[in-house]
């Protein structure tokens, strides 16, 4: 620990790039570790061979300021005979007499040759390289100097993750890469962001990047089989989102995330690459000499966002009046809508208002204010890094994270622990052990449904629920009977959200294992020989609840329900590598072939009961158990690769790859498919004629080719499978089986065929670095269902077919602009991607979606994937002759002035279903992040600001929020409605019509529904103090003290009117994204925390 | 080393070659491949076919709101916003082909077929018990031809497809007449094959005399009044049917199957996907069982109005008001025919009786025409009425007496678009019974679903 406390006391070390130095050698650590390794293993074994005279060398390594470079490699030309600096940069060597050339190196620093004649006292002064450049990335399968990297790989470095107050890691780097989209879906506790690299380009397989978490793939497609225990008895199938596999992994343990987005970085993992993958790499052992304890915790406080703008109680009687009164008018003769409106008074409940709207007493609930409370989050994390010690070394980490929601009872709680060893059991062959077990506990609530699931939204309820209604009894009990969800005339039926919250128990426990034991045996210097086993353990408990003290809507009994489901997904995997890495002259080669074995086992159990006499019980064994089923499924996948990186000069790069994958998931024709990349790069700055150019530090050129594919499809896609449809006669069961899927012995993966363009500039030594892609992706072959006549029996089937381009550029651009006592960075990531289809079955026939609410979506050629799909609003009748002037609307009964005017985008003189079309989508233009960090001595800050521009979201709320019926609670925005040719409003809204289908029929599916989701948000604002030991009280025993407060999601900007402007409901289709049909709304939260290291 | 690298190379190639490891059949589910070979498979794959009866696309939902809430007899109520909407805008007219109980109804009706298909062909080439053989090939034609009667009728204009259809091949639409001719083809096969009974546990399959009162419905459709005749006595005479005493005693968990039963769809509640949702559907209140009471298939005032004082069957079918928790008498009209309790909601045992004795008698009397036998049949069934009889000289038409007693014999039991459409007076009947719909918007097909529009760019819209 004095190593530490002499650096930190160096004053220097603030003011100097040591600092970065030092993250970057966390981030060595594996990489440096192989090299300490290779110096152990010269005192530790007996070799049996006489041993050359040797002699001591020892010495300094330092930069150009003289400030030592702890974690530097020492290594004796030619041998393996080497040395890591210690933290004060000195490090001691034993060397054969005979050899006199050290070879010096250090991430980020000049590899530099000492001829060491007779000296035994060395210093060596490193000059900085082309600073980050020398960084290693973790590509797949190995590692390789950044420099060397020809394909497009984003890495994020651990000072992007840490300290950030998140559950799941994905959370941390929302905003900061480019090409890499984070959307931040839910703010339920646990909930899982989607990630899309570079687009989407699936429209049916799974569209999440497949995750390799210390070589273990862990994807998060969840799709084919339901492993988090689905509610099998939930109305309107209003799924919970599933809970994140990502979340079980501590963000604290993890060292380095490299996101690889084009196709010659992903090729190697074949059939998986398609979507991209991300690489994450846990911690190991220190390289210093002493352990190194790290302890930090933080506690945020969490509240909503942002609260919605909803009418009143007087904005919304005015509404339902105005709702009541036009149809009435204009349907019944006579009719004036100063008649009574009361209850009964009119002979139709569309035409009146309830009892308690016409007498109204004052009460003005604010529903959201009554369903958010203050939440929290909590993280304890405690590590040690061992040093090396009998040729081991071991890192280990007990972690505790815990975050209550803002929906009351909705918690996550974390606990996790791991333990990475790493042992060089004798000179050739060396261990490596991962453990990694967690416990996730969901308690969650139903907040993301519409009202009418069921369970009903709480979220949703809150929404449209009546502000004139009481939320408690006079005696303090929740209000639901009291006339509450029935105030007649066709008012809000939506359940009291508060007695949804304690109704509804429903726990997601998860124990999830990483375990892996990797040995490699050096058969020679350059040549390794590696076997890896690898297994993924996942067991999912839920048990749901849903109390009789739940009255549904207008219900009046409770409808208790329990079901408890249990599965547990089992993948394993081996894998055998030789890697061959020669670095010789002007050449270096490294050269991989390895082959893979995984398989996946999936079992689900679940039973269901119902009828409890009482809520005391909350198990199935308090009710009656009526259902239980199992299911068994599997995949494999038997995989050869092999990759070649060379470079010349490290001038004149090249990689190729090839991988071939044999997976069960396809049909019996079409199992293995072949996927080659290759890619070439031109370092121009070590050109001659740029090398005298003093402002250009480094100039990579790089091209890439590759293919890749997509493999997430469902395990038996390719059978044709029969499903029970049982039967009873009189009342005796009978078994029956109906086919529900087609054989298709043809289906194969999805091709994603990809080009990339790159450049890297760095000028003024780095101080101003740009990484610039562009990409184009054409995805063939899709896995889709395919919409067929239902004469068939079936309505979609499995096919390969059609065609998605993606193309782009994304940019990142990092700049130092002031340097010194008072330094200033800024990191900018900029993103554009266009996803056009190209090409669908042979006569190119749309694809039409149900997403939750009917026809919306359409896949068509020359649109987006999942296109919202519906009429287009043209404004508003104005006056009788602006309807009889307009276009004849055959699905219009009967319009009045004030209701839609919609377009006839045919142009045949009349609005029919063929005027429907492409209304908006999902994916935006553009996306972009802006980081700025600042520091002064001590103190850092830094601030994020993230934007999405161009998204729309289809804001299904409207259905109910939005739809002029005044059969609900509405949207302020219905305050600026239609009311009468002098009054337009603001002319986007139409009039109040509770019979808006017998008239105007102004809630079709269309326009009014797709919403602007672009914003500007100010995702992260963190200043950070930082204390040098030496100047505090707390003494010699503390290495470093960071206290931190970061603010998260602080503000948004934007259009939209629901709660989220990145939601999206239907996160497993890729044909109906972006719906927002009741969400867990997102939180500000501000943290603090702090970091020590002892 | 060069040596080591071979070695593993040939290792690889090796597994990469093995068939094993990647072949993996399914665990949880039968395949296909291997199906259709035993006697069980067939009977498995034929009681699927009945199960497509459940459907919401069939008798579960979409049929009622087709066949009876399009009618004069039932309207939506003042509830028409989310999925009462599509209800309201077929009772009105106003649906469109995108309407998703007409998708529905299209899509699980053919699903019943193309199963029914599927059995047909797969069983000619398997060695079975011939007489098992025989039943499940009647039971699949009546069923078959019971989903095409509907689709017929609602949507005129539809493929006609016999064989498992092949994703690719041409599909063309027939009119409404060849789809009869068809049907009357494959019924009299049907007929000839099924039992006139079953032992009490397979009550609930198709008998001779459910494919005979089909067949009789598509003859009269067809206007083959003497041939429908002649079927209709064969029921009568020799299938053994019989009417139930009191015209309540139709009704009710209890009463399911009865004498006078000839064909239902057999629901079951309890939690395991086969309960029926008419009781929670047409109930108006949350008192009158467990769970929701949406109010559906509301019967119209003028339905009511048509029910004399005295008929018996109005207390049995219809409810005017309920008690409330309150204990205070509540106003409502709805639907009784299904009332029940189920444990939970939209999750109850009542069947839904597609067929019975009451309509083959009057079925009988329309094909004979008016005559005393038929005035006889049709007092037969006002007898049990508690209604006096009627004869030539009471006022109105034959035609509009029959189809009179048809409307409040048979009311709720999805019959009334299809006898409105058969006696061509669908568009006068609007007129006067359903203050909402507007005869001129009356139109006598439902619209092809826009889905196999988009999907068949050769099929042609129904207009009228």
């Amino acid at each position: 620990m004095k190593n530490f406390n002499l650096m930190f006391k160096n004053k220097a070390f603030w003011n100097s790039k040591s600092f970065i130095f030092v993250l970057l050698v966390l981030s060595a650590i594996p990489f440096s570790f192989a090299a300490s390794v290779s110096n152990n293993i010269e005192k530790d074994i007996k070799i049996d061979y006489i041993i050359p005279e040797q002699r001591q060398i020892s010495g300094t390594v330092t930069d150009t300021d003289g400030v030592p470079l702890p974690g530097a490699t020492v290594r004796v030309k030619g041998t393996n005979i080497g040395a890591i600096t210690n933290f004060d940069g000195n490090f001691d060597l034993t060397i054969p007499e005979d050899e006199d050339i050290l070879v010096v190196s250090f991430i980020g620093f000049v590899t530099k040759e000492i001829a060491l004649n007779d000296e035994t006292v060395i210093n060596i002064v490193l000059r900085a390289d082309a600073a980050a450049l020398d960084e290693i990335v973790v590509i797949g399968y190995g590692t390789l100097s950044k420099k060397r990297v020809t394909g497009s790989v984003s890495s994020i470095s651990p000072e992007q993750i840490v300290d950030m107050p998140v559950a799941s890691v994905e959370n941390a780097i929302i905003g900061q890469v480019a090409g890499v989209q984070v959307q931040q879906v839910s703010g339920e506790p646990g909930s899982s962001p989607n990630i899309k690299i570079r687009g989407s380009g699936s429209i049916s397989a799974g569209g999440d990047p497949l995750f390799v978490v210390d070589g273990i793939p862990i994807s998060k497609n969840l799709t084919s089989v339901d492993i988090q225990g689905d509610l099998a008895r939930r109305g309107g199938s209003f799924q919970a989102p599933p809970v994140n596999p990502l979340a079980t992994i501590n963000p604290n343990d993890i060292v380095s995330i490299e996101i690889l987005k084009d196709a010659s970085s992903t090729a190697i993992y074949g059939s998986r690459g398609g979507n991209g993958v991300v690489l994450i790499t846990t911690k190991n052992g220190t390289p210093s000499e002493e352990g190194v304890f790290n302890f930090n915790s933080f506690y945020s406080s969490q509240k909503v966002a942002n609260k919605l703008d909803l009418m009143n109680s007087e904005e919304l009687i005015a509404y339902t009046r105005d709702a009541r009164n036009n149809p009435y008018v204009q349907d019944v003769p006579g009719a004036s809508a100063d008649d009574p409106i009361g209850p009964g008074e009119r002979g139709n409940g569309n035409y009146e208002i309830p009892e308690s709207f016409l007498n109204w007493d004052g009460t003005d609930t604010d529903w959201q204010d009554l369903i958010f409370r203050t939440g929290s989050m909590q993280s304890y994390n405690l590590s040690y890094a061992s040093p090396m010690q009998n040729n081991t070394s071991y890192y280990v980490s007990g972690g505790y994270f815990t975050q209550e929601g803002i929906v009351p009872d909705s918690q996550f709680d974390r606990y996790t622990l791991m333990l990475n060893l790493d042992s060089q059991l004798s000179d050739k062959l060396n261990l490596d052990l991962r453990i990694a077990p967690s416990i996730t506990e969901n308690q969650r609530e139903p907040a993301s449904a519409p009202y009418f699931a069921r369970p009903p939204g709480i979220v949703y309820s809150a929404l449209v629920h009546s502000p004139t209604v009481k939320p408690y009894n006079e005696d303090g009990s929740i209000n639901q009977t009291n006339n509450q969800s029935h105030l007649g005339a066709g008012t809000t039926t939506a359940s009291n959200p508060l007695a949804i919250i304690p109704a509804i128990d429903d726990n997601l426990f998860q124990f999830q294992t990483r375990t892996s034991l990797g040995l490699s045996y050096d058969i020679t210097p350059d040549l390794t020989f590696k076997t890896f086993g690898g297994s993924y353990i996942n067991i999912y408990n839920r048990d749901f609840y849903r109390a009789n003290s739940l009255l549904y809507r207008n219900s009046t009994e409770g409808e208790s329900y329990a079901q408890a489901s249990s599965s547990t997904q089992n993948s394993w995997l081996w894998e055998n590598t030789i890697n061959w890495t020669k670095e010789q002259d002007d050449h270096f080669v490294d050269a991989i072939v390895g082959y893979s074995m995984q398989k996946d086992n999936v079992s689900v159990k679940q039973v269901q009961a119902d009828n409890f006499p009482d809520d005391l019980v909350t198990t199935l064994s308090g009710g009656q158990v009526f259902a239980g089923s199992s299911l068994k499924e599997q995949w494999s996948l038997l995989s050869a690769f092999f990759r070649v990186n060379y470079s010349y000069q490290d001038k004149y790069l090249f990689t190729g790859t090839i991988r071939s994958d044999k997976s069960s998931r396809f049909g019996a024709n079409n199992q293995t498919g072949y996927f080659p990349s290759f890619s070439a790069g031109w370092r121009v700055n070590e050109e001659d004629f740029l090398s005298s150019v003093d402002a250009v530090s480094e100039l990579k050129l790089k091209f890439s080719w590759g293919q890749t594919g997509n493999f997430e499809i469902p395990n038996y896609g390719a059978i044709g499978l029969l499903s029970p449809l049982n039967y009873n006669f009189n009342g005796s069961q009978v078994n029956g089986l109906l086919q529900s899927t087609i054989r298709n012995p043809e289906l194969t993966w999805e091709k994603a065929t990809q080009t990339n363009f790159g450049v890297e500039l760095g000028l003024f030594n780095n101080r101003l670095f740009l990484l610039a892609d562009y990409y184009r992706t054409v995805n063939s072959d899709l896995l889709l269902f395919v919409g067929i006549p239902s004469v068939s029996g079936f309505e979609t089937t499995l096919q390969n077919i059609g065609k998605v381009e993606n193309k782009g550029f994304e940019v990142a651009l990092r700049t130092r602009n002031i340097v010194g006592d008072f330094t200033w960075e800024t990191n900018l990531n900029f993103s554009a991607n266009k996803n056009e289809v190209l090409a669908l079955n042979a006569n190119n026939e749309p694809i039409f979606s149900r997403g939750s609410a009917g026809i919306r979506h359409i896949t068509r050629v020359g649109d987006p994937i999942g296109s919202y799909f519906g009429y287009v609003v043209d404004g508003i009748y104005q006056s009788q002759e602006d309807i009889a002037n307009s276009p004849e609307d055959t699905e219009a009964p009967d319009p009045a002035p004030g209701d839609f005017k919609f377009l006839d985008v045919n142009g045949d003189g009349k609005i029919t279903p063929d005027d429907r079309t492409v209304t908006g989508s999902y994916f935006p233009d553009f996306t972009w992040g802006i980081t700025n960090t600042f520091t002064y001595k001590n103190i850092d800050f830094s601030f994020l600001i993230q934007g999405v521009e161009g998204n729309e979201i289809l804001n299904l709320t409207s259905r109910h929020l939005k739809n002029g019926e005044a059969n609900f609670n509405s949207y302020a925005v219905f305050n600026e409605r239609w009311r009468s040719p002098s009054e337009p409003g603001n002319g986007n809204i139409p009039r109040a019509d509770r019979e808006s289908g017998s008239h105007g029929n102004n809630n079709r599916p269309s326009s009014f529904q797709v919403e602007d989701g672009s914003f500007i948000r100010l995702r992260n604002v963190t200043i950070g103090y930082s204390l040098d030991t030496q100047d505090t009280f707390l003494g010699e025993t503390f290495d470093r003290f960071r206290v931190y407060l970061t603010a998260i999601n602080l503000a948004t900007l934007t259009d939209y009117l629901g709660y989220n402007p990145e939601v999206s409901n239907n996160t497993t289709s890729s044909l109906t994204p972006g719906e927002d049909y009741g969400t867990y709304p997102l939180t500000t939260s501000l943290t603090l925390g702090f970091n020590l290291n002892f | 080393m060069k040596k080591l690298i071979t070695y593993l190379l040939i290792g690889i190639t090796a597994i990469s070659c093995s068939g094993d490891f990647t072949d993996l059949a399914p665990i949880s589910s039968r395949n296909e491949a291997q199906f259709y070979n035993t006697a069980n498979d067939f009977v498995a794959a034929i009681n699927a076919s009945y199960a497509g009866l459940q459907d919401n696309g069939v008798y579960g939902r979409a049929y009622w709101t087709m066949f009876e809430m399009r009618s004069d007899n039932t309207d939506q109520g003042p509830d028409a916003t989310g999925l009462a909407a599509q209800y309201a805008e077929i009772n009105r007219f106003t649906e469109d082909p995108l309407n998703q109980q007409i998708t529905s109804a299209w899509i699980s009706s053919y699903k019943v077929i193309a199963n029914c298909n599927v059995i047909l062909q797969r069983i000619e080439s398997v060695e079975i018990d011939e007489s098992l053989k025989r039943r499940i090939v009647g039971e699949a034609l009546f069923l078959r031809s019971l989903m095409y009667y509907h689709l017929a009728v609602a949507y005129g204009n539809i493929p006609l497809v016999l064989e498992p259809f092949i994703p690719g091949d041409e599909l063309v639409q027939v009119d409404a007449t060849t789809v009869y001719d068809q049907l009357i083809t494959d019924l009299e096969t049907s007929e000839e094959n099924l039992p006139i009974s079953y032992p009490a546990s397979d009550i609930g399959r198709a008998t001779k005399g459910a494919s005979a009162t089909l067949l009789s419905k598509v003859l009269l459709t067809k206007g083959q009044n003497a041939i429908a005749e002649v079927v209709l006595r064969r029921i009568i005479d020799n299938y053994g049917y019989g009417m139930v005493e009191n015209y309540k005693d139709i009704w009710g968990v209890s009463n399911e199957n009865n004498l006078e039963s000839i064909f239902e769809v057999q629901f079951q509640g309890g939690g395991i996907g086969q309960g029926s949702a008419f009781t929670n559907e047409f109930s108006p209140s949350s008192f009158l069982q467990t769970g929701f009471g949406f109010g559906r298939n509301r019967p119209t005032q003028a339905l009511i109005n048509s029910f004399d004082s005295e008929d018996e069957r109005f207390g049995a079918s219809i409810g005017t008001s309920y008690i409330n928790e309150q204990g205070e008498e509540t106003l409502a009209d709805f639907v009784r025919k299904y009332e029940s309790d189920p444990s939970t909601e939209n999750d109850s045992d009542i069947n839904f009786i597609v067929f019975r004795y009451a309509d083959v008698l009057l079925m009988l009397a329309e094909a004979i025409g008016e005559s005393n036998e038929s005035y006889q049949l049709i007092n037969d069934v006002r007898e049990r009425a508690g209604l006096p009889e009627i004869g030539s000289s009471t006022p109105g038409t034959f035609n509009e007496k029959i189809l009179e007693e048809r409307q409040l014999e048979l009311a709720f039991e999805n019959h009334r678009w299809a006898d409105l459409k058969r006696f061509n007076s669908e568009k006068e009947v609007f007129e006067v019974a359903e203050p909402l719909v507007n005869p001129a918007v009356v139109r006598e097909l439902f619209f092809i679903p826009q889905r196999e529009m988009d999907i068949n760019p050769n099929f042609v819209q129904n207009t009228n």
